[in-house]
């Protein structure tokens, strides 16, 4: 016992500050997202505007969840609850896999299994950690409710509904990291469970029947499929029903008691999966190139993000004229939809461009992670062994810069393309495929910031690198879906590289936004090209 | 291009600061042509930081470092076309197989002598075929030996390279360390193991906390590679201390230590047969014995705890 919590403190003290970083960001999107509600939706009116525009609409059903009442904290709690829970699901994933199978793979593990614990003691404390972590996260999202004037009782449970959905994926992960044969996929796995597990309660919400008063939906039976889709069942400003933790709770001692018995079970290393350990024995002719190089690492990364915005992308092909459907003709809607995006737009073509803002969102985000493997090959030791070679550091930077531009460029035309498919392939009187197509290429100038900063901050001070890169993104995705709804100074919003891409197919294309953004990618990228020369290989 | 009197590798009075921390304190280093020189020195002393600064992967706080005449932090690619390095602690990508890496390596050089390429797969025992994330240490020291040996330079650059070899491919790694010499190209050796650079190595530098404290060659360093005796006997202490070639003698009980020059072995050999002996362990001295005994005790441990100071600003 003294063993395990010796371990827990350990695990503690190396995630201090990611920990710190994920438990804050989320609270504060609670917090975000409550004081939008008290504040720009003050009303009851207005409130039940939005609700009954939600009910009705099964595209928000989707991305947001269950409307439940007219409630501020019911509103709030239908806006917030869902990205929360996703983000609470990924800290906790991203927490037990970086203390188990990435320290397997990095040799750790064996060091700490040499001393006097058995085979389970480490997976128990990361275990406790990660349950400590998800008590936190509970504190802290229901103290961003109550900051947000919402009723207390109901924000102890909200924050307890969000720490819940935690714990099962912390659990969950676990049972991954036995399963899978790098952290790089057990990573990978437990983010698509988390995804997966919103994607699921999406359907069911989607698929729901709204009651007769239209502020009231009950999920489909998909949503029994899915964590998020139970500890939503709790209704914490409403009806309040602890059933559902229950259900979560006894799903995640038997996911962790199962974990657990995998790791017992098996050697140091070895994994339920068998990683493929033999391949070719010849590189091919394109491999001996530092370009060939960051291609062959990115591309698996590549193919998995293209596949995340296309379906994203029919997502926003397909349900955009369904929304449109349910909400044609109600003109207290469209007033409503207005405040939320500004000018005289079309139901579809608002849904249609939000998936492709975040689509957007998503094409920067896979230029940040390819940046990011430079980070990796330095801190890892196999820079000093490439940049011994006849390449310099610009073919160094320059390859993966532009393998990170591909990677961009193709996530944001996957999406473009699938919307553009499946809105040809159904009928509707929305803006043409090509539009659709156009909307979603327009976001790349503004998504190439990311990148190039993520790689300036490589340059100038590597360990800043993947703070500064997801931490910028961050807060441009919080700006973009809160800065509006919060009242923020319009500099500050400005801020956001994605304000200056053009909205398309509801705001035409603007050719000068898109120029000065391109610009300011590539001065920025030049800068950092022009940097890494001026310092030490880190080693 | 390089005649021997214009050295392969030079350094004058070198400066690596890391923060506060001295990495080296003003080192002089020259390695001609043709010559395996060995680079000697304790963990830490600052010989990975040196061979950095040597390939442009560090700027030198102060002082100057050539390789072929070329400044290496200015101009890394022209220093570089003929220069094979293999890092002290070698990490390969996990997903690229063992000879997957040897060709991107040696391609970047411009492209591995295909005979070379089988012949070292074949001579290390390598397979090529596995993932790199199932090498063991010294399997991925042989992939960046292989990929090394397997395309001619003029300087190899090797950090403690057979530090996970066993001595089957530690004698693999000396004969082709012979080939390339033999063929005119100029090695530099960094090692803690004496013994192994008194195998290979034409001449040698010995650095200690970022300076240089002894340079040339074996024969001029032979008073350090005195060999360390400890026997249980009965000879009289005085009838030791006429003896030739001795130095340090301790003496408990019976148990008795000595270091013996190389040059008297035989006489000393002779002596202790002849004295009648029970017990007899002969061994070099350790590298760190020697700091200890020819720096002094103080110097040696103002040294370890330096060297503890720049391994832990690498690590940070």
């Amino acid at each position: 016992m003294r063993a395990v919590l010796r371990l827990a403190l350990l695990q503690a003290r190396r995630d201090r500050g990611t920990l710190a970083a994920w438990i804050l960001g989320i609270a504060g999107l609670g917090y975000a997202a409550g004081s939008a509600v008290t504040t720009q939706f003050a009303e009851d009116n207005e409130r039940a505007a939005l609700i009954s525009v939600a009910a009705a609409s099964p595209a928000f059903l989707f991305l947001r969840g269950l409307p439940d009442g007219i409630s501020s904290g019911a509103v709030t709690f239908f806006q917030g609850y869902s990205f929360t829970a996703v983000l609470a699901g990924l800290m906790s994933a991203f927490l037990v896999i970086r203390h188990t199978r990435a320290d397997e793979d990095q040799g750790r593990s064996e060091l700490v299994g040499s001393t006097q614990v058995t085979r389970v003691t480490s997976l128990y404390a990361t275990l406790l950690l990660g349950t400590c972590a998800n008590v936190v996260l509970a504190v802290a999202v229901a103290a961003g409710f109550i900051g947000a004037d919402l009723p207390v009782s109901g924000s102890l449970l909200a924050g307890t509904a969000v720490g819940a959905v935690g714990l099962f994926f912390m659990a969950a992960a676990a049972l991954v990291a036995q399963v899978m044969p790098s952290a790089r996929s057990a990573n990978g796995t437990a983010a698509a469970l988390v995804g997966g597990a919103y994607l699921i309660r999406g359907a069911g919400d989607a698929l729901g029947t709204a009651d007769s008063s239209l502020l009231h939906v009950t999920a489909a039976w998909p949503s029994v499929f899915s964590p998020i889709g139970w500890a939503q069942r709790i209704r914490p400003f409403t009806e309040t029903d602890p059933l559902p933790l229950l259900v979560i709770g006894a799903g995640t001692v038997v996911v962790a008691v199962v974990a657990v018995a995998l790791r017992s079970g098996r050697d140091l290393g070895a994994s339920y999966i068998a990683a493929d350990d033999s391949g070719a024995e010849r590189a091919g002719a394109g491999l001996a190139s530092m370009l060939g190089l960051a291609w062959r690492l990115q591309r698996g990364s590549l193919a998995s993000w293209c596949f995340t915005t296309a379906a994203l992308g029919a997502v926003a092909g397909g349900l955009g004229p369904v929304v449109g459907d349910a909400l044609e003709g109600n003109p207290s809607v469209a007033e409503l939809m207005s405040r939320i995006v500004p000018g005289d737009v079309g139901l579809i073509d608002l849904f249609t461009t939000a998936m492709l803002g975040i689509a957007g969102v998503l094409a920067a985000a896979a230029g940040i992670e390819a940046v990011l493997r430079l980070r990796a090959e330095e801190a890892e030791g196999r820079a000093e062994l490439l940049l011994a070679m006849p390449a310099s550091r610009f073919r160094w930077l320059g390859s993966t810069l532009a393998v990170a531009v591909f990677t961009t460029t193709a996530a944001a035309v996957a999406a473009g393309a699938s919307a553009a498919v499946v809105l040809a392939s159904g009928q509707s009187g929305a803006s043409s495929p090509g539009t659709v197509f156009a909307g979603a290429l327009a976001h790349i100038p503004a998504a190439l910031i990311f990148p190039a900063l993520t790689l300036l901050v490589f340059a100038l001070a590597p360990r800043w690198s993947s703070a500064v890169g997801w931490g910028a993104l961050a807060a441009a995705l919080f700006l973009g879906q809160f800065g509006e709804l919060l009242g923020l100074p319009v500099w500050l919003q400005d801020l956001s590289p994605f304000r200056h891409s053009s909205a398309m197919p509801v705001e035409a294309f603007n050719p000068e936004g898109a120029v000065l953004m391109a610009a300011i990618a590539i001065a920025v990228a030049a800068a950092a090209i022009r940097l890494i020369r001026e310092r030490d290989v880190m080693v | 291009m390089n005649t021997d009197s214009t050295p392969v590798i030079h350094t004058s009075d070198l400066v690596k600061n890391f923060g506060r921390t001295s990495a080296l304190a003003g080192l002089d280093l020259s390695v001609l042509q043709g010559e395996v020189h060995g680079f000697l020195g304790p963990n830490g002393a600052g010989k990975s930081t040196t061979l950095r600064i040597l390939l442009g992967l560090m700027r030198p706080t102060s002082g100057t470092a050539r390789v072929f005449g070329i400044d290496p932090w200015s101009e890394p690619v022209r220093a570089h076309r003929d220069v094979a390095y293999v890092p002290g602690d070698v990490t390969l990508w996990p997903n690229l197989t063992g000879g997957e890496v040897i060709d991107l390596l040696a391609g970047l050089r411009g492209g591995a002598d295909e005979n070379l390429r089988r012949e070292l797969i074949d001579e290390f025992d390598f397979e090529p075929r596995k993932k790199a994330r199932t090498y063991s240490k010294g399997n991925r020291q042989k992939a960046a030996l292989i990929a090394a040996f397997s395309r001619p330079a003029r300087l190899y650059l090797l950090d403690e390279p057979s530090s996970g070899l066993d001595p089957v491919m530690d004698a693999v790694f000396r004969r082709h360390v012979r080939r390339v010499t033999s063929d005119g190209a100029t090695v530099l050796l960094s090692s803690h193991i004496l013994s192994e650079v008194e195998k290979l190595c034409d001449r040698v530098t010995i650095i200690r906390s970022g300076v240089a404290v002894e340079s040339g060659t074996l024969a001029e360093l032979r008073h350090l590679t005195r060999t360390r005796f400890r026997v249980t006997s009965a000879v009289k202490p005085e009838v030791l201390s006429t003896w030739r070639g001795i130095h340090d003698l301790s003496i408990d009980g019976a148990t008795i230590e000595f270091d013996a020059d190389a040059a008297d072995l035989g006489y000393v050999l002779n002596a202790l047969a002849t004295a009648g002996i029970t017990a007899i362990t002969a061994a070099p001295p350790s590298l760190e014995e020697l700091f200890m005994r020819h720096y002094g005790l103080q110097a040696a441990g103002q040294a370890s705890h330096k060297s503890q100071q720049s391994q832990k600003s690498q690590v940070l």
